[in-house]
């Protein structure tokens, strides 16, 4: 069995298509999908601003914006906000703020300050941000106007803080690891994806065995029938691990990805690396052809990906997608492994996501082993 | 109860009784397609062995029983008494199996080839070095050990593919058409290995569709068709059982041959005429007659020797096909 693990697994290192799919692939994908989306913590919301009045009023109005974190005034140097409407009409601006003449004289007569919002609908998304911004600092006027007015009726500044202090306060409480960011959705997941892709490769190694005739003429040697299996087996366990631990590596070092308890994270990988090489093993044995084994191979790696929440969190999709979810490997090896890396979860709290992933291996081999006699009597005739 | 053997029983057994396989009304039959029908023969300790047939005669289905790839629907194949479908480990220990194809990673080095198939024979170690070193001397390629196969000629190859098949020094070596696909010069080095490795006590059973091959290097030989075994024998007994005798005669001007007694069949070939006959000398002697009385300018007359084509033709009722 040695020989053949050994052999086999000096073909896959030679074989340039494994590295592709194996590594460059989902390296690409972290590389990308981290350039786009990795920095969506420090991202900051641009907010035009047209000031008619340039009146002191409008200008502590501007101030108070744009010393709230996250947000970026840029004003505009036209003054006519005509052009500024125009360029929203041709998508090349999302929202504008306009502080129109008299906005400071309003307020000092206890009238209402006229300010407008012009905004494109198309992108809601993007001016929702500006909106809270915009009632936030209203509010905080609204509060000011109704202390003056508590005070001018001789109401004490004690009680009239408590009556415009807020009935219900909402405090931020991190109950996960640090460092949780949208690496610790990409690695993982595109790992997990990248990782079912072996089935290919396995599917390969198989066919080529039979084709060549070398499937035939080990069964002239002493090899049995189950060391050659295990010995085909195993070097895609070995092979998976490392394909997990070279990408959990260059999140690590790449995106500063946190990788939580390492010896939870370890057994994840290798119940990964059994779940996809049991799996890849049974359809190399089950299927007619190589052909028919990449066509299956992507439909459960991407049908896999995309219902198991590999692509986005499982709790941003239809409620029947998460249930379909739950009965892919994929969904219990990003589980486990967001568990451990973004929700400092240990051994004890991924038990049933490692069991599920050996399950899912276990079922493989146990189908590999009922058609590997049919697969040796095609290859042998 | 399984049968083990050591090389001093083989040895002694196979003295004793001078058949080292005894294959017996072998039937194979695949869906609907009848591969084999009766085959039967028996190879002797130390022959050189030629399985002698066209393509689709059964002769890869018969050596991938012998060899325990497959089984067998009906029949038997003792070695040395023992079922080879009862006892693979015997079969895999004593035979050493080279098939048609090329089987072998191309990608690895010859070097690494011959680990992986000593290691799947059971050789380890220090043994399966001295062997790997041996059998790459024996087939020349001692100095291109270390490259990848798929670098190599295509007679190159076989001699590798062959050499993969007798690091356990295999007592019955088979060889399934092992010359296919290769020039002459190649060939005749793989005859050369072949006659070495019987010169040196190792049965052969030789498959091929090719007779000059056969006749080049079998004693005995056993002709397959459509399933079956038409006849088997040393080369000389066949030949002078099935071959047909005749005479070659090549003269100038002569555009047909009188009718002559004992002359069986007369065809015309090349520049000359070839006379079927029983009786070559009483035939031979009327020619020279007939010649010499009609003044014919003979440049050639002489006794042909039966060929196995002839075997072949005359057994099966058609030329050999390729």
């Amino acid at each position: 069995m040695k020989s053949i693990i050994v052999k086999e697994l000096k073909l896959i290192l030679k074989e340039k298509r494994s590295y592709f799919f194996l590594l460059i692939m989902p390296l690409l994908m972290i590389v990308m999908f981290g350039s786009v989306f990795g920095n969506t913590d420090d991202s900051t919301v641009d907010i035009h601003v047209i000031d008619q009045d340039h009146s002191l009023a409008s200008k502590a109005f501007l101030s108070q914006m744009g010393h709230i974190k996250g947000i970026n005034l840029e004003k505009t140097a036209s003054k006519n906000t005509k052009d500024e409407i125009d360029k929203i009409k041709k998508g090349q601006l999302s929202s504008v703020i306009v502080i129109n003449k008299g906005f400071q004289k309003a307020l000092k007569e206890g009238k209402q300050a006229d300010l407008k919002l012009y905004q494109d609908p198309s992108s809601a998304s993007s001016v929702a941000p500006v909106k809270a911004v915009l009632k936030n600092i209203a509010n905080g006027y609204r509060e000011q106007k109704l202390s003056q007015t508590l005070a001018a009726k001789g109401i004490s500044k004690e009680d009239i803080s408590k009556t415009l202090a807020q009935p219900i306060v909402i405090k931020d409480v991190n109950t996960t690891a640090t460092g949780i960011n949208y690496i610790s959705q990409i690695v993982p997941g595109m790992t997990v994806m990248f990782v079912f892709y072996i089935m290919i490769s396995m599917a390969k190694r198989f066919f080529d065995e039979k084709k060549s005739g070398l499937l035939a003429r080990v069964q002239s040697t002493t090899v049995k029938p189950y060391q050659y299996l295990i010995g085909m087996w195993l070097p895609f366990v070995i092979i998976v691990f490392a394909q997990c631990v070279l990408l959990f590596a260059f999140g690590h070092w790449v995106y500063n990805l946190n990788l939580g308890d390492l010896a939870a994270l370890g057994l994840i990988i290798i119940c990964i690396s059994i779940c996809s090489s049991g799996l890849g093993l049974a359809l190399s044995l089950i299927v007619s052809s190589e052909n028919m084994a990449m066509v299956i191979s992507q439909i459960i790696a991407l049908g896999g990906a995309m219902v198991g929440g590999l692509w986005m969190p499982s709790y941003l999709m239809p409620s029947f997608v998460q249930t379909i979810g739950q009965f892919t490997p994929q969904f219990w090896a990003q589980k486990s492994l967001q568990d451990v890396i973004a929700r400092g979860a240990h051994i004890g709290n991924v038990i049933d996501g490692l069991a599920i992933l050996t399950a899912f291996g276990i079922v493989g081999l146990i189908v590999a082993m009922i058609c590997f006699p049919r697969f040796l009597r095609s290859a042998a005739n | 109860m399984e049968t083990v053997l050591n090389s001093e029983s083989f040895n002694a057994q196979s003295q004793s009784a001078n058949t080292l396989l005894e294959v017996s009304h072998l039937k194979k039959t695949y869906g609907k397609k009848q591969a084999l029908e009766d085959v039967t023969f028996s190879v002797k300790a130390g022959s050189c062995f030629g399985l002698l047939g066209p393509n689709g005669a059964g002769k890869s289905t018969t050596m991938k029983i012998l060899t325990g790839i497959i089984k067998a629907d009906g029949g038997s194949a003792n070695l040395l008494g023992t079922d080879v479908s009862k006892d693979k480990n015997m079969v895999s220990k004593y035979i050493g199996y080279v098939p048609q194809e090329i089987t072998l990673y191309e990608q690895l080095s010859a070097y690494d080839n011959l680990v992986f198939f000593g290691e799947a024979y059971g050789i380890r170690g220090s043994e399966l070095k001295r062997r790997i070193n041996e059998v790459l001397e024996d087939t020349g390629l001692s100095e291109r050990a270390k490259d990848a196969v798929k670098t190599f000629s295509g007679g190159m190859k076989r001699r590798i593919n062959i050499a993969c098949a007798l690091l356990h020094r295999p007592k019955l070596l088979i060889l399934d058409e092992p010359t296919v696909g290769i020039d002459p010069q190649s060939r005749n080095r793989i005859f050369e290995m072949i006659r070495a490795l019987n010169q040196s006590g190792i049965t052969i059973i030789y498959s091929t569709h090719y007779m000059e091959e056969v006749e080049t290097l079998c004693d005995e030989i056993a002709i397959i068709d459509h399933g079956n075994v038409m006849a088997q024998g040393p080369l000389g007994e066949l030949l002078e059982r099935f071959g047909q005798r005749a005479i070659y005669i090549e003269t100038s001007g002569l555009t047909e041959i009188p009718q002559l007694p004992h002359v069986m069949k007369t065809r015309k070939e090349g520049s000359g005429w070839v006379l079927e006959t029983d009786q070559v000398s009483n035939v031979m002697t009327n020619l020279i007659k007939l010649a010499a009385d009609n003044h014919w300018d003979v440049k050639q007359i002489e006794v042909v020797r039966p060929s196995l084509e002839t075997v072949f033709l005359s057994l099966t009722g058609t030329a050999l096909r390729d």
